[in-house]
Formats: structure tokens, C-alpha cells, sequence
């Protein structure tokens, strides 16, 4: 009987072919990591996690974990809008979180991530900034939303979004400073909408659509699709990306599931 | 019914294109293309030497730079830089020029809305006269869906996009649409090779701008590839005579 010229152990299989060690998964309908292609990772969202910020959360999708904390400060109002706050997102990747990182200013991806998340609250109208106003011209609030990766694996857009909502949810501005919370002296955010995304690999020429990516998965993907919903089913956001075009059936079918998902992630922000 | 810019009358209709081909002489290709008031130009360097750090052993390496119409680049133009860059690594044949660098700068001219789109078409023009082989082309639209009257209105000025409830970029490629123009339904199944939209919308309201963007993008395929007949009909002549 012929032996085969070369055999390999599993792990020296993946990391020689990654994509094709991956594809022996998919085509029986699951993932390495034992999930099926089209479920999420296990998420848990915390709430109220730092005690000096105004809000904060904390959300952990798999192996992503992101602490998002909102801070509000006084500052001048624009001059074309003096009646207006600012909001002012930020998602930080820094090289705690993976080595795909390197130290000195914000990489692409996060600056891409920090935009997308911006455009989603500034055009689905999140907030309405009239709310942060204290003196028309004067002075109005700016809320720095700072959402800082601590565990990359994967999918921060949807983390990210997902950490950053919680926090604004759980936000509450001091209008006195100094002494304790006092009901008449604080108000709580209020928020019009709260939009959460689902997004989804789009993997080798067969269009193998895989929920909820790794960092894994992420890297050997031909594209990516990201679904903002919010609480009515109103879309806030769709963006596809990468080489892989996808028909408007693929689309279709990955509204339908994003819709299923941010049920789900509503119903894990909502317990307390 | 007439539009915010007054010379067009259809919901449906493109402001008029314009292009120009081979404009900078130091650059490997270059293009301007406008939609309207809106300009863009673009240049390509490449192949050419690369960064060691960023040297890829079996492609070439694409850089897009994208330069704002004023002021510094911020993280709105990074986004554009990945959008752009990730939608071009595929179409571009980038196996055949290992360990290269091709590098895009877009810079914006003048901006009546629409930017991304025109950004798109601009890059996709400069490519082709940079002599860069290439899969496929592209072509890139947006739309609005109205506030007031809900109706999707193709290729807004930035009057009528401060006007949007909602805004959609679609990129398709010309791949695609042969393979769909023989079938010759109503409603054909195209393939999106970016989408991009924000804002609230529902989920018909963004398959019928999918489909209304995809109609548009045919009149850009069929554009770009009269821009390049032309170019090289010209350039023949000038061989020859």
C-alpha cells in the first residue's frame, strides 16, 4: 500500500492553508471553532462598568471585549449650530489588544471603525444634540464616547456599536459638580433610537456566508457585510465591502438574520 | 418634476459626466471625472519600488491616498481610503506585478455631493490609462431617498443630500451586468461589489436603490468605455501620422 508523500498534523495543515483547512469545515456546514455558520459568538453586555465616567459599558462578543465609557464636558458651541452638542465617538485599537496593532496614531481600521459608528449616530439621528445645549451660543455639552478594544478577535464593529449604545443608554450627565447625584441636578441621556449591527464574512467563491467572524476568519474572508438595525426594524445602516460581489439574495438573507440577532442582543443589553 | 439643481427634470436622471484622461505628466496614469460640479482627479504610480514593510511576496501592494478639498485628511478620508482600496485589491490583477507598490492618490476639485462615487470612477479611469490590468471595471452612484417626498433621486448636488433622510453608494462592476443584460428581467439579481448607506430606511427602500443605482451605473460602464475608446483611437493617430 502507498503512503502519501506528505502528512501533516491538523495545526500544520491550518497554518500552511489556512483557507483551505477552513474550507474542509465549511463545506460540512461547520467552523473550526465548533460553531455553525451561521451562529453568533456567545455575548455578554455589563453595564455601568467605570464609576468615574458619566456611562460606561462593558461587551464581550467571543474573544472581543470592548469598555466604552462617555464622559461629558463643557465646551463652546459651533457658530453655524449654537444650539447644538457635540458627540464625539472614538474606537481605540491599541497594540494591548492584538499584535495586528502597532504603537503611534490610530491605525486605518480604527479610524474606519470610529467613522462608521459616527456617520451611524450623527445620520440615524441617535441623540438629538439640541438636548446637550445649556446656553444657546454660550456653552453646550460634548460627550466623548471612548470605546478602547481590550481583546481583539474579531468583528469590532459590531462590539464596538454594541459597547458604545449600552453606555450612552446607561449615561447621565451631573449638571452640579462636586457633591453626590442629586435627581434634580442630573439628567439621563435620552436616546431616540438604539442601533446594533450584525455583520458577516463573506467567504471563498461559493459565497459561504459565516455570522460573526474571528480575527481568524476575518483574515482569510473575501469580504465583509455589516446590518445597523434599530429597535422598529428601520434600517440605520448597510455596508458591504471587499472582493466577493454578492447578489441581493445574499443581502436579503443576511437582513433577515441580522434582524434575528440584534433581537437577541437587545434582550442581553436589556437585562440588568 | 424639477430637481433642487434646476437643469435636470427626471428623479432618475445623472447630472452630466465629464472625463479627461492622461492630464499629469508625471504620473503613470491619470484622470479627472466629474459628475456635474463635482470633480475629482486621480493619479497612479505603479508598478514601482515598494516599502519593505510593505511588501507583499506573491502581489503587488495598493496604496490609495485620499486628499480631502481642503484642509488636512482626517478620518472620513481614511474611511474612503479603505473603502476604495478594498474594493480595488480584487479587481486589480495585482499577481502579475509581485513585490510592487501601486500607488493611487485621489484628490478631490471641486465637491457638489457625491464624492465617494466620483472618487470611484475617477480611480477606475486613471487605472485603465495607467495601463494597470485589470479583472473587471467598476462604476459608482449614489442616491438619496427624499425627506419630504420620499423619492429616490439619483446623483444629489449637496443642496439635496442636506435634504436626505437616507444616502446609498453602490459600486457594480461590469462583470456582473453582462452576464445579467442577456436574461433581460424586470427585477435582475445584481451583484454589489460596495454598498454603503446610512441614515434610516427600510429594508424596500434599499433593495429599490440597489436596483435604481444599478440601472444608472450602465450608463457609467457604457461612458468609461467610450472615455477609453476615444483615448486610444487618439493616441493611434498620433502613432501614426
Amino acid at each position: 500500500m502507498a503512503t502519501p508523500a506528505f502528512t501533516f498534523t491538523p495545526s500544520t495543515f491550518q497554518k500552511l492553508h489556512p483557507a483551505e483547512f477552513f474550507r474542509r469545515f465549511t463545506t460540512e456546514g461547520v467552523r473550526p471553532d465548533g460553531r455553525l455558520l451561521d451562529s453568533f459568538r456567545p455575548t455578554t453586555v455589563h453595564h455601568g462598568v467605570i464609576s468615574t465616567a458619566n456611562g460606561s459599558a462593558m461587551v464581550r462578543i467571543g474573544g472581543t471585549t470592548v469598555v466604552c465609557g462617555v464622559k461629558a464636558e463643557v465646551a463652546e458651541p459651533r457658530l453655524d449650530a449654537p444650539d447644538q452638542g457635540y458627540l464625539v465617538p472614538n474606537v481605540e485599537l491599541s497594540p494591548m489588544c492584538s499584535s495586528k496593532f502597532r504603537p503611534g496614531p490610530p491605525s486605518e481600521q480604527a479610524q474606519a471603525v470610529s467613522e462608521a459608528i459616527n456617520r451611524v449616530l450623527k445620520e440615524s439621528k441617535v441623540l438629538d444634540l439640541k438636548d446637550l445645549c445649556i446656553e444657546e451660543g454660550k456653552a453646550v455639552w460634548v460627550l466623548y464616547v471612548d470605546a478602547v478594544c481590550v481583546a481583539y478577535d474579531g468583528n469590532i464593529y459590531d462590539a464596538a456599536l454594541a459597547a458604545i449604545m449600552a453606555a450612552l443608554n446607561n449615561g447621565t450627565i451631573k449638571v452640579s459638580g462636586g457633591t453626590a447625584a442629586n435627581d434634580e441636578n442630573s439628567f439621563k441621556l435620552k436616546l431616540a433610537r438604539t442601533p446594533l449591527s450584525a455583520t458577516f464574512a463573506i467567504f471563498d467563491t461559493t459565497l459561504t456566508i459565516l455570522a460573526d467572524p474571528n480575527v481568524t476568519e476575518e483574515t482569510i474572508s473575501d469580504g465583509q457585510i455589516s446590518i445597523t438595525l434599530d429597535e422598529t426594524g428601520l434600517l440605520c445602516g448597510v455596508t458591504k465591502i471587499g472582493a466577493a460581489s454578492c447578489s441581493q439574495r445574499v443581502l436579503k438573507d443576511c437582513v433577515q438574520s441580522a434582524k434575528k440577532r440584534t433581537l437577541q442582543l437587545r434582550g442581553i443589553m436589556n437585562q440588568l | 418634476m424639477s430637481r433642487l439643481d434646476r437643469t435636470r427634470t427626471s428623479a432618475h436622471q445623472l447630472r452630466p459626466f465629464f472625463s479627461s484622461q492622461n492630464l499629469l505628466n508625471r504620473a503613470d496614469g491619470s484622470a479627472q471625472f466629474d459628475f456635474g460640479e463635482s470633480s475629482v482627479m486621480c493619479s497612479v504610480v505603479g508598478p514601482s519600488e515598494v516599502k519593505l514593510r510593505d511588501e507583499k511576496l506573491d502581489k503587488a501592494t495598493i496604496e490609495v491616498v485620499v486628499r480631502p478639498l481642503v484642509g488636512l485628511p482626517g478620518i472620513k478620508d481614511k474611511a474612503r481610503e479603505q473603502a476604495i482600496r478594498e474594493t480595488l485589491e480584487p479587481l486589480v490583477l495585482s499577481g502579475l506585478h509581485p513585490r510592487t507598490g501601486i500607488q493611487i492618490v485621489v484628490q478631490t476639485m471641486k465637491d457638489d455631493g457625491c464624492i465617494l462615487a466620483t472618487a470611484f470612477n475617477a480611480t477606475i479611469l486613471a487605472l485603465l490609462d495607467a495601463g494597470i490590468p485589470l479583472k473587471s471595471i467598476l462604476g459608482a452612484v449614489t442616491c438619496i431617498v427624499d425627506n419630504n417626498s420620499n423619492e429616490i433621486l439619483l446623483d444629489p448636488t449637496t443642496e439635496e443630500l442636506a435634504n436626505a433622510k437616507s444616502t446609498h453608494t453602490f459600486v457594480f462592476d461590469n462583470k456582473s451586468s453582462i452576464t445579467s443584460k442577456e436574461e433581460q428581467q424586470e427585477s435582475v439579481d445584481v451583484a454589489t461589489l460596495y454598498s454603503d448607506s446610512t441614515g434610516l430606511f427600510s429594508e424596500e427602500e434599499y433593495f429599490e436603490c440597489a436596483q435604481i443605482c444599478y440601472k444608472a451605473v450602465q450608463a457609467v460602464h457604457g461612458f468609461i468605455r467610450t472615455a477609453v475608446q476615444k483615448k486610444l483611437e487618439k493616441e493611434y493617430q498620433q502613432i501614426h501620422s
